[in-house]
Parts: structure tokens; sequence; C-alpha cells
């Protein structure tokens, strides 16, 4: 199977409104044809009912969804080229596997030998080749969701769609599959759209992520650029360990932001150095040095660590700073010894490049650069008034 | 003493004491019906006294067997016809009910899921008298057949609209939304996904139709015209005042193993539908368990 070129979506003041909640509030996104997208958020952030808008499940209350540049808001569901794995696999339990797979294109009304010859390669593709006579319940949780990856993908659609595919999968299950899914999805050159709710699932397998929360698009970013710079204290907290706490802005000082937490004065050299009065700043527990109590310098406060955490590959701290804040520090298990005992009085550094300074919370919904797309700002700020 | 005992209550054994209170309702609900189903074998006119075995009230007899008074053959014909209308009309018409009502979930669906359960907690000498009044005054439909089917059409339904309506809340909606996905229009995904899915519970609904039917005396009395559209019971319930023969008891004795057989071609029938199906096969297990 040939690799494809189109399957470009775009998703225009996309909004659906169940009675008075919106579930999906006017969001903007931009995905390339080919890429492997990621919608990730908590339950109930609108992930899935963006998908299904996608899909065609849902009709928009507003908006527009564009595929390779053509609107399909009001295109039914079996007319678009766009095909979804369910999270619940949904197989249909009175046929066989060959009947499931060959169910999508037998409403093509393709020829016998042909729909038999591209089913074999399909099922071949998801290694469960000789499975085309067993019945969905004969199959395990794995299987199934193989063939209702085949099911999907015989069809050559523009974009894949999955919902939360690997949910009901066990954890080693689960790893094998993210693997096979990202080599699949290279080697049909098919745009997917992934829904999920695990983080580690969307950083492992994703070109770029949106995270999502309460109907609204947080950020888009490729996995690195999200880990390391979240622009939103929701994406901060969400994606991975962080350790989050109030300071107070005193804008730029040397290309910095100068923060104060307490009676400390902290220089966070990442975020937008300008901002001033009551924030947040964000690090994550591998940046945190701990160090020996009589160390001195800039960017460091003293603590107490409060307990210590073997977890096998690393070594977790939690230290209670003078300032009352708790900070969370990692360290890999590398072989150096260290003797990290609960009590001792330490100096925690918190390196002016690891530190990073986040927006206002009132300004961070129309922060104009967290939209991907430039003339989304000005209606987002006008919903997000309303 | 001690062993008694343990043999009726050993809370670590059998729970026997249970056993012997359901063989006693057992027995106690059975007996009428083996007792009316012996004496339809009886080779004398007496209904309570054994006289032989024969099949005279069944063929044998040329004039007053089953087979061959006409009223009684009439009975058994009328019956089985308006359990066929019934069946025939009744299914197609509930499913559809129950298709839409599961969809509409708009303003006006809770009232309606309620009046649906209506006919079956009103009680059937009030709905047999509402239907003659509506169907002779206001609808002018002549009793007898049409009037019959009508009736029973009208409290039929609301056991397959149940039967039907819980069987797709168990289905779901993302079988249909898979068909649609996969590019099956909305008529397509009904037909290949959501009927297949659904026919053991409109197999079911047939035999519940046919059972309520060939059982119902208060709305099929009420709405007969005279003796050519008198059912079974209506004949048992006539026949029991006039001089009897166990002629009546064959009679009965044919509907219940007409009842029956129905209920066993459906429980073959549910079985072998529900065999590739998920999430059926714990109840199914449960069965076969208890044929072991």
């Amino acid at each position: 199977m040939s690799k494809k070129t189109d399957g470009a979506i775009e998703l225009v003041e996309l909004r659906k409104e169940f009675g008075e909640v919106a579930a999906v509030d006017g969001i903007d996104l931009g995905i390339r044809a080919g890429e492997f997208f990621s919608l990730l958020g908590p339950s109930g952030c609108g992930k899935t009912t963006t998908l299904r808008l996608i899909a065609g499940f849902e009709r928009p209350t507003a908006g527009k969804i564009l595929l390779d540049g053509v609107d399909m808001a009001a295109v039914a569901p079996h007319r678009r080229k766009v095909n979804t794995v369910f999270q619940s696999y949904a197989l249909f339990p009175h046929l066989d596997v060959f009947g499931n797979v060959a169910f999508g294109l037998r409403r093509q009304h393709v020829k016998r030998e042909e729909v038999r010859r591209r089913v074999e390669a399909v099922l071949e593709a998801v290694q469960l080749g000789g499975y085309e006579k067993r019945k969905p319940a004969q199959l395990s949780g794995g299987q199934q969701q193989r063939v209702a990856l085949a099911r999907a993908l015989v069809l050559e659609p523009s974009v894949l769609l999955l919902d939360e595919p690997l949910g009901a999968l066990d954890a080693k299950l689960r790893k094998a599959l993210q693997l096979e899914l990202k080599g699949i999805q290279e080697r049909f050159g098919i745009t997917f759209v992934y829904v999920t709710h695990d983080q580690e699932e969307a950083l492992t397998m994703s070109d770029r992520i949106a995270v999502m929360s309460g109907g609204r698009v947080e950020q888009v970013a490729a996995p690195a650029e999200m880990y390391e710079e979240p622009q939103t204290v929701f994406v901060a907290d969400f994606l991975g360990v962080s350790n989050l706490m109030h300071v107070t802005a005193e804008g730029a000082d040397a290309g910095a932001c100068r923060a104060r937490l307490g009676d400390f004065v902290l220089r966070a050299g990442n975020g937008d150095a300008a901002v001033s009065g009551s924030t947040r700043i964000v690090i994550r527990p591998e940046r945190v040095r701990i160090e020996p109590y009589e160390s001195m310098g800039d960017n460091r406060v003293p603590g107490m660590i409060e307990r210590v955490v073997y977890l096998g590959s690393a070594e977790q701290l939690v230290v209670r700073l003078a300032t009352g804040d708790v900070v969370q520090a990692l360290f890999v298990n590398d072989g150096t010894p260290r003797e990290f005992v609960q009590g001792t009085p330490v100096q925690v550094h918190l390196p002016v490049d690891a530190l990073r300074v986040l927006p206002p919370p009132a300004a961070a919904v129309p922060e104009p650069e967290a939209k991907p797309l430039e003339p989304a700002s000005d209606a987002a700020v006008q919903l997000g008034a309303g | 003493m001690k062993r008694v005992r343990d043999w009726f209550a050993n809370p670590w054994g059998q729970p026997r004491a249970l056993a012997v209170i359901t063989w006693t309702y057992m027995a106690w609900s059975i007996v009428p019906v083996v007792i009316a189903v012996l004496f339809s074998f009886n080779d004398g006119r007496s209904r309570s006294v054994w006289q032989g075995f024969s099949l005279r009230w069944y063929w044998g007899d040329p004039s007053l067997s089953v087979f061959h008074d006409p009223s009684m053959r009439g009975a058994l014909e009328q019956s089985l016809k308006l359990a066929g209308f019934d069946m025939l009309i009744a299914v197609p018409l509930g499913v559809g009910l129950a298709l839409g009502l599961t969809r509409w979930k708009g303003y006006g669906a809770r009232p309606v899921n309620f009046l649906m359960l209506f006919p079956l907690v009103t009680p059937e000498l009030v709905m047999a008298v509402s239907l003659l009044l509506v169907f002779v005054l206001l609808y002018k439909i002549p009793l007898g057949t049409e009037a019959q089917v009508l009736g029973q059409v009208t409290f039929s339904i609301s056991y397959v609209v149940i039967i039907v309506r819980s069987r797709l809340l168990s289905i779901g909606p993302s079988y249909e939304e898979a068909a649609r996905d996969l590019g099956a229009s909305p008529v397509g995904a009904l037909r290949l996904v959501l009927l297949p899915l659904l026919s053991p519970a409109i197999f079911a609904s047939f035999i519940v139709v046919f059972a309520l039917s060939i059982d119902d005396f208060v709305v099929t009395d009420y709405l007969s015209s005279n003796e050519s559209t008198q059912t079974v019971p209506i004949k048992i319930y006539s026949g029991v005042r006039g001089t009897t023969t166990p002629a009546l008891n064959a009679l009965a004795t044919v509907m219940v193993v007409a009842t029956l057989a129905a209920v066993a071609l459906a429980f073959l029938v549910y079985r072998w539908a529900l065999r590739s199906q998920p999430g059926q096969q714990g109840a199914l297990k449960e069965i076969a368990a208890l044929e072991a």
C-alpha cells in the first residue's frame, strides 16, 4: 500500500454544546497530513467529543471541520474519508474476522477477489494472518484490537481516528502495541488522530500533542517541547510531575524573570521574563539539585529532607523548603553513592535554566501563542469573556 | 435425630431445606395440570374417574372429539389465526417503536416510555371494556376477528417494545456507529448490524406474543362477535358450565403442548443465536450449568 499525501485536518472555531454545557468550547487546530497527532487530557476535557465531531457522529453547534480544505461539518459519517478505531473496538459479534474486516470494502462494492486480497494483506500487516474464520469472542483483547485496526486500515482512509484504543489492555501489551501502532502509522503514512488520557502514551507516539482542558486547547506542541516548555499551569501540572510554586514576579532582570518566593528571590530563565504580579513557577523534579547546607549561590533555598523514596531505577526526595513549599527531586540510579537521610538540612538549588515562569492565570487563556492559528485568538477572547 | 437435622439443615452441605420447599411448590403447581392432561386420555366420559387409556377425545370419537367437534376445531383454528396475525403485526411495529424510542432523546420521550408500560399495568378487564367502547362507538370496527386482532396487538406491542428495547440498550450505540463509520448508510447499518444483533430479542418477542395471544381471554372474549370467533380459552370457559366431556381436557392439553413447544423452541433458538455474542457468554454458561 502506497504512502498517502492527503489527510490534513483543520478545525476552525469548532464548538459542540450538549444542552447548557459546551463539551468543545471553540477550538482551533491544524493537523498536518501524515502526522501522528494526539489529543491529550483528563476525562471530560472534550477530547472524545472532538474526535466524534471529526468522525461525524456528532454534529457541531458551530465551526468548521476541514479535511484537505473541504468542510465536512454537514457530511454524514458514512460519506467521510475517515475511519475510527473505537475504545470498545465495536467488532461485529455476528461476523467472523474476515467479515468484520471486509465490511467496509463490501459497502463500497469492491469485487470479491479484491476484497479477499486486501483483507488478507491487511490481516498480514497486523500479524493476524490465518485468523479469518475466528469470531471476535474467540480472540484475546490484543487480537481484537488488531482486528479493529485492520478493519479501519483496509479502507485506506485519509485519516484514522483512534479513541483510547489501548485503554482496555494490560500495561505490557499496551507498551508493545504502542510501538506497533507507531510503526503502522509510519508505514501507511496515514494521519492518526489519537485520543488518550495517558500522557506517557501521547509522549511516546505522537509527532505533536494538543493538551485539552474544559473543552479548550491549552497548548499544541511536539512532545519534548510540551514537556520542557509548558505554557500554562494546567499543562505543567498534567504532563509529568511538576513542582509548582506560587511567587510574585517582578519583571525581567538580565534576561530572566525575577520571582519572589517568600523571603527568597529566584531568577527563572524560561518563560516570559516580563511577567509581573502573582503567578507560579515550575521546575521538573529531575532538574532540582540538592546541595550541602553550607553551599552558597543564587537560586538556592534552604530546606529539610522530609522523605526519601527508593524507586529502583531512581530515588525520589521530598524536601520542605524554608518557605513552606514542598519540592520533589529525582535522582537516576546511576551508581553514584548518595546518602540522603530524612531530616537532613540541605540547600535546594533551582537552576536558572531549569526554572520556568508561567503566565498569570487570568492571562493564560487568551495567550495568543497557545493557539496554533492566527485568526482564532480574537474569537477565543470573545468566547472566553462570554 | 442429629443425623436427620444434619441432612436437612447442615450449613456446610446442600441447602436441602430450600430444595424441599422448591419441590413442594413445583408439585403443588404442576399436579392440577398433570391431572387435567391425564383425563384427556380417559376412555370414558368422566373427567374425574379413570376408565382406561384412549385417544378418543383427541380424534377417535366421530362427533365429540377435538378433531371432529366443529366448535372445538373452530376454536383451535381461531386461536392460531389470532396468534398468527398478532405476531405478524405486533412484532414489526414493536421493533420499530423500540428503535424509535431508544433514539428519541428530546421532550416527550419520557412520557411515551411511561405510556408504553400502561397496557401492562392496566387491569385487563378495564382495557377490554374501553377497547370495546372505542371500537364500537368511535372507530366503528365490526366485532370479530378484526377487532380481536387489533385488541391483542394493542397490548402485545408493549411486551415487544420492552424486550427489544432492553436488548437495544445492552447493545449500545457503538456497533451502529462502527457500521456507519465503515460506510454503511443508516438503513444499511440497521439491516447489516442492528437487526442481526437484535434477532434473538425479535425471536423472543414472537414467542411471547404467541403465548400472550393464545392465553388471552378477557380482551378476546369482549371483542368476539359470536360462536365462530370463539377461541380455545373462551370455549373452555363456556364449556365448564355445560355438559362436559374429556374433549375439553384434550383441547386444553393441545394448548399447553403448543405453548410449551413454543417456549422450548424459543430457548433453543435463543441459545443458538447468542453462541458467539460477547456479554451473553456468562448467562449461557449459567444455563449450561443448570442443564448439567
